[in-house]
């Protein structure tokens, strides 16, 4: 399990905080704020917002090239927003003095073609991060990245190194790893895209037990099933803009703009 | 999609079942080094099994055996004369393996930071370039001579290393080949740096590590792997190049080959022999290589990689 069970005080009272956020409407855990970007002249994000809870699953949806992955690398600042602003359970992300690197010790990445460290075991991938950036000792780094390749039902495959893997090894070690830091929140990009359809469902399914865990999590994804059933919400992008978002029975079965039906139904014909 | 699932060690079928000339190969090797070794350690421990500067087998002894050979008899005087100048070919030997490796060694520190400056650095990307291009530029020669009778640099030799050698011109020879061998080194790693996956260095600082440590902990183990087969091919060049240094009177292997012809007059042979010593260590360093690069294979990393 991720800190929801190593620190169970500091979980309490940030639970509590999140109920009084939500109580009170706010949702903030996460916060986008009026987001832009460009690459050079060409603007790929244009006054983008958004906001979480904690626990909350948000899924982002949109044609290719909308700027889905560039938002979620904004998130973790491997990439940089030119304007607005976006916090992360109440500290500024994208303040210019945050150390960049203590940020993303906090927010876990998984990447569409996995990017595992080609040299290492799954298990020394998954260890890596606690060994070298939270400097816990060999045995505990080990020990974490045992349990956290367990959780995604590898247990059995800790010496094996990517080569060996099949995709939806590859990307249960991907998910591992980013877990392994025991991440405030967790950013999807496209998990699924790059596996052979029979590969798909292994990789869902864990990333169901992460929601029923209670992970917040950002997700990039065109398997709208598994939108609909765990997204409180979703953002739809088109051409760096939020065209429209909502919750997931809403924008799927009621889409207000007819851009985000047109979408919708081209990604439904593609099924 | 690049799903190698090689297995750690697929040598090739040449080894798995050797061959007549796979055993001739390892046996040609076992004479050269065993003779080798054999003389130095003789040298070292002051002559126990032959004076020093004496072959093993005197040269009498061996002309007349051959002599009594039918088929080899032509060829007594000429092998009585290697067998005579063997105990100096293997002094040459000597040098050319410790300049070889040493500066091979040294400059490999210099190179791998000056091809990560290249490809992340911003400004140091700039001094790397104009190091290694003004460097790979120029002849090596004229290099060494610069080192040497411009700027004498046998004086600063520290206290400690000219003890080492009997001449400190063999650490000006070690700096020119340390400090041209980087450039080169830099290029091979460079390129091998180059094709390490851009997702892996994203992979790395989306978890936290820093640029540097993402380089050290990721990039380069991947990195120097793929660069194995390049720069094997530095240091079969070195052991080559080495041979310049004799134009700075260092006593390697090419320097003693030459002391021996002009004192004797027998250029062909002796430069048939050198040249066999030369390939002798050319192959040992490619079928070194060949162990290293199977011993630190990963599957899917190097080797059958798709490019
Ligand atoms: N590093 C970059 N430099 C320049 N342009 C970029 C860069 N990264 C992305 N872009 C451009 O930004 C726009 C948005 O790209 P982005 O990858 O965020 O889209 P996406 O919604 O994730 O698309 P896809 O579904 O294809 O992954 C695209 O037009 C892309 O060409
Ligand atoms: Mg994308």
């Amino acid at each position: 399990m991720s800190d929801a069970d190593s620190n169970p005080d500091a979980d309490a009272n940030a639970d509590a905080d999140a109920n009084d956020a939500a109580e009170s409407g706010d949702r903030d855990y996460l916060r986008v704020a009026d987001i832009s970007k460009w690459y050079g002249d060409e603007q790929v994000l244009d006054d983008v917002s958004f906001e979480m809870d904690r626990g909350d699953v948000t899924v982002l949806i949109g044609p290719s090239g909308s700027g889905k992955s560039t938002m979620l690398r904004c998130v973790n600042r491997l990439a940089e927003a030119q304007e607005g602003e976006i916090f992360l359970d109440g500290e500024e992300v994208t303040a210019p003095d945050v150390d960049v690197d203590e940020l993303r010790r906090e927010v876990g990445m998984v990447f569409q073609d996995f990017n595992l460290f080609a040299h290492l075991t799954a298990l020394d991938n998954v260890a890596l991060g606690p060994r070298r950036v939270l400097d816990l000792s060999e045995a505990e780094a080990d020990e974490r990245a045992h349990a956290q390749l367990e959780r995604v039902g590898l247990a059995d495959q800790t010496d094996s190194y990517p080569a060996e893997l099949s995709g939806g090894q590859k990307q249960r070690v991907g998910i591992a790893r980013a877990l392994a830091m025991e991440p405030k929140l967790m950013l999807f990009d496209e998990p699924t895209s790059a596996l052979d359809p029979e590969l798909i469902g292994e990789v869902l399914e864990v990333m169901h037990d992460l929601v029923a865990d209670g992970m917040t999590m950002l997700v990039v994804t065109h398997e709208m099933s598994f939108a609909r059933a765990v997204a409180d919400e979703i953002v739809f992008l088109d051409e760096g803009r939020v065209v429209e978002r909502g919750p997931p029975e809403q924008l799927f079965d009621n889409p207000e703009k007819e851009r985000t039906a047109r979408f919708l139904d081209r990604i439904a014909s593609h099924d | 999609m690049a799903d190698s699932t090689r297995p750690a060690n697929v040598s090739d079928p040449g080894e798995a079942i050797p061959s007549a000339g796979r055993l001739l190969f390892v046996a040609a090797g076992v004479v050269f080094w065993g003779w080798l070794l054999a003389t130095w350690v003789n040298r070292w421990l002051g002559g126990p099994v032959v004076p020093v500067g004496e072959p093993f087998v005197a040269p009498g002894t061996v002309e007349s055996a051959l002599a009594a050979l039918p088929l080899l008899s032509a060829y007594a005087t000429d092998l009585a004369f290697v067998t005579r100048i063997s105990p100096e070919i293997a002094r040459g030997i000597w040098l050319t393996v410790v300049i070889t490796v040493v500066s091979l060694a040294v400059g490999f520190f210099i190179a791998v930071p000056l091809a990560v400056a290249r490809v992340y650095g911003r400004l140091t990307a700039y001094v790397s370039l104009v190091y290694t291009e003004l460097l790979r530029g120029t002849p090596l020669l004229a290099q060494l001579f610069v080192l040497h009778f411009g700027l004498n640099m046998g004086q600063y030799v520290p206290v400690a290393l000219s003890d080492v050698f009997a001449r400190n011109v063999v650490w000006v020879a070690i700096l020119g080949f340390v400090l041209n061998g980087a450039a080169y080194q830099a290029e091979y790693i460079r390129g091998a740096i180059e094709s390490v996956e851009e997702g892996q260095l994203t992979a790395g600082r989306a978890i936290g590590l820093s640029k540097v440590e993402t380089i050290y902990y990721v990039v380069l183990p991947q990195g120097l792997r793929y660069a194995i087969p390049s720069w094997t091919n530095e240091f079969v060049y070195l052991i080559k190049y080495s041979s310049l240094a004799a134009f700075i009177t260092v006593p390697e292997l090419y320097y003693r080959a030459f002391e021996i012809a002009s004192d004797t007059f027998r250029y062909p042979m002796i430069f048939a022999v050198t040249g066999l010593a030369y390939l002798c260590l050319v192959l040992t360093a490619t079928e070194l290589m060949a162990r290293v690069e199977d011993l630190v294979a990963i599957p899917g990393v190097g080797g059958d990689r798709e490019r």
